[in-house]
């Protein structure tokens, strides 16, 4: 089948063996590639194992649009059980390593086992090497990338993890290209356990392609098409901080550990106020919208700031200086942590100080303080230790009542969008497949434009739709959804360009259908890893319910618990999963998933 | 008076981020602002409610304009 390579790669950690084998026909037809590839290949390979143990693996996925001469299609998925959350992980990265790994005839890089001593593994076409990475133990992300270019070349691609992920923080990511960053349910920690420092791969192959004159035509007007677009200069100017005033405006901006939705001090911190400092503009490969503005923060480094990461490193954690808050971002990045659990884990720290649950003094805004405590949670000490495995062991451990405002949703924590006011979004964080996470479905927009209070059917479906395009074609295809969701690029090209790589077509009603078994599929995983299953699992934390915003324009506003709860079972329903959101029998049978319900029937 | 905020880059096709508009009777909000805006990925509130170009706006309102967007990146 064109579109994909058709095969896998398989290293072995443990006995270092290294072998390869054929994507089956059936596989590609029912899972497509990237999210797709690795939620099967989980569900099959990787089951009731500790996650930081021998048994997890790490699946590095692509799709059949990946690394294709298309708008922002270097994008690659990463996937593991979540030693965060216990659940089903995955993360998207921007990366080179996804282009390189197809070009060596791979779809898919599957890691396994542990090596007993700190190693990489460097992939140049057929010639596969697992190399002593005892050099680089220890390094940033940063100084990694640079020291295994000098080594390897400039034309490779690397994904990495810091020190954050060789001493297995639960949030640690990896990151490639210095500041793209993939995989926040603690990905990075996973390979740290395996003692896995690096990718590197180099292929100078070529992706098997249908009809490639074709798609080189409608990729060329697709990248013409976005140029065009009346946004474009202005997204190219501000990326995603653009949604800093957005999200202040709206009263669903993270503040002061999600207690507030707004703040007065939002201009210092804006996608204005970071015009003011921008020195560079640097983004994935082959995407003509890069996002990532680059400052000079206040310790002279090269800051990557974007809207999340200055989210949850600023107002949720009480600062306001945009420097500051770089020079957080930066360290995020070069000790490979996900801003937005550590943004959150501070949060928490500050108000569990402010409360008075914890008799270490930490108050919001304290820079110095902040970078103590980051870098104590690489080293496991003091505030560090207690935030190493994420915000909800936190708050298990520090007690009282910060379960109540401990933010996160299945163990991951909630990413920068206050949702006081916002049902529809609650709802997508709740029902998110790796935890509270809004890759899959950003409704924000959507529900100020038409009712933003309401419970109703129409937001549920709403949810169900970007779930399904977001979560399931795009993180499959594998490649960004961003031409399409902010400069508003047609979303008619995707089949057509997937008619252009594969040579056989593919129908709105067979693209939803794909989304709804790949969520299918992944709650599948959560509910068999999990062992027990109930609907709170999918509630938002009770401080959205139980706390009204104090300040701004919303003031007064909080969840209403009964309406979410109806919303939250009118998911299930529309979703064919019962009043628990376990997937019926039937609903996993219609969908090609049949051994699946045989599993869960046994489980249940 | 009424006063219209605009956001992102509609503010750029605007020209100002704010401005405050003496009205001596309700009209069109289109017909205020003298500018084609993208009405199918614009969001009106008009105080605080969702509104359209086609609403009557008068003294005392409050009208912000922004675009739709779509949240941060991966």
């Amino acid at each position: 089948m064109k579109g994909n390579v058709g095969r896998i790669l398989r290293v072995n950690l443990s006995d270092r063996r290294i072998s390869t084998e054929e994507i089956p026909g059936e596989m590609m037809g029912l899972f497509l590639g990237g999210r797709g590839f690795a939620a099967k290949i989980l569900w099959d390979e990787v089951m009731e194992v500790d996650p930081l143990s021998e048994g997890n693996k790490v699946v590095f996925s692509t799709g059949p649009l990946t690394g294709l001469p298309l708008p922002s299609s270097g994008k690659m998925v990463i996937a593991s059980k979540s030693p965060l959350t216990g659940g089903y992980g995955d993360g998207n990265i921007g990366t080179m390593a996804a282009l390189h790994l197809r070009q060596a005839g791979y779809d898919v890089l599957i890691v396994e086992g542990r090596s007993d001593r700190p190693c990489y593994i460097a992939i140049h076409d057929k010639k596969v090497e697992i190399l002593d990475a005892r050099d680089y133990w220890g390094k940033t992300t940063i100084e990694a990338e640079h020291t295994l270019k000098e080594k390897h070349g400039r034309n490779i691609g690397c994904l990495i993890i810091g020190p954050g992920g060789e001493n297995m923080v639960s949030f640690a990511n990896v990151i490639s290209q210095e500041n793209r960053a993939g995989g926040r349910p603690g990905i990075g920690a996973v390979m740290g356990s395996k003692n896995l420092k690096a990718v590197v791969v180099r292929g100078t192959g070529n992706i098997p392609i249908f009809d490639e004159a074709r798609l080189r035509e409608m990729g060329k007007k697709g990248y013409q098409e976005i140029k065009e677009k009346q946004n474009y200069d202005f997204w190219i100017r501000q990326g995603t901080m653009q949604v800093f005033e957005w999200c202040n405006e709206n009263s669903c901006l993270p503040a002061y550990n999600f207690r507030e939705g707004s703040i007065p001090f939002s201009k210092q911190l804006d996608g204005y106020a970071m015009e003011q400092v921008k020195v560079d503009r640097k983004g994935c490969p082959l995407c003509n919208m890069q996002c990532g503005n680059i400052i000079v923060d206040c310790e002279n480094g090269r800051a990557e700031m974007d809207y999340e990461n200055v989210g949850m490193l600023g107002p949720n954690i009480g600062m306001a200086d945009l420097g500051e808050v770089g020079a957080l971002t930066r360290m995020a990045d070069e000790y490979g942590l996900d801003a937005i659990s550590l943004g959150s884990c501070l949060g928490f720290l500050m108000e569990a100080s402010e409360k008075g649950v914890i008799d270490e003094r930490i108050d919001w805004g304290d820079f110095e303080g902040c970078k103590g405590i980051i870098e104590n949670t690489v080293k496991k000490e003091g505030l560090g230790e207690i935030i190493f495995e994420g915000v909800r062991k936190a708050s298990e451990r520090v007690g009282g009542d910060s379960r109540d405002w401990a933010m996160h949703i299945k163990g991951l924590p909630i990413s920068a969008y206050n949702c006081h006011a916002c049902p529809g979004m609650a709802l997508s964080f709740g029902t998110s497949p790796i935890g509270a996470h809004h890759k899959d479905a950003w409704v924000i927009s959507w529900e100020i434009s038409t009712d933003r209070f309401s419970y109703g059917r129409e937001k549920v479906e709403k949810v169900i739709e970007l779930q399904r395009l977001r979560g399931g074609w795009f993180e499959s295809l594998t490649t960004c959804r961003l031409p399409w969701v902010e400069v508003d690029f047609g979303l008619h090209w995707y089949p057509k360009y997937f008619e252009a790589v594969r040579g056989e077509g593919i129908s709105e009603e067979e693209i939803f259908q794909l989304g709804d078994r790949i969520y299918a599929l992944i709650r599948s995983y959560w509910i068999r890893e999990m062992g027990v299953w109930d609907r709170e699992m999918d509630y938002p934390p009770a401080r959205w319910f139980e706390e009204p915003l104090s300040q701004g324009e919303l003031k007064g506003y909080k969840l209403d618990r009964a309406q979410f709860d109806e919303m939250l079972s009118r998911y299930y329903e529309m979703r064919g999963w019962d009043e628990n959101g376990i997937p019926k029998a039937e609903t996993l049978e219609g969908l090609g998933l049949g051994d699946i319900a045989a599993v869960l029937g046994k489980n249940g | 008076m009424a006063e219209f905020k605009f956001l992102g880059y509609l503010a750029d096709l605007y020209g100002k981020k704010r401005v405050k508009i003496p009205l001596d009777s309700a009209r069109k909000l289109r017909d205020i602002l003298g500018v084609e805006f993208p009405e199918d990925r614009s969001i009106v509130l008009i105080n605080r409610r969702v509104g359209n170009f086609d609403n009557l706006i008068g003294n005392g309102d409050t009208v912000v304009i922004m675009p739709i967007i779509s949240g941060g990146g991966s």
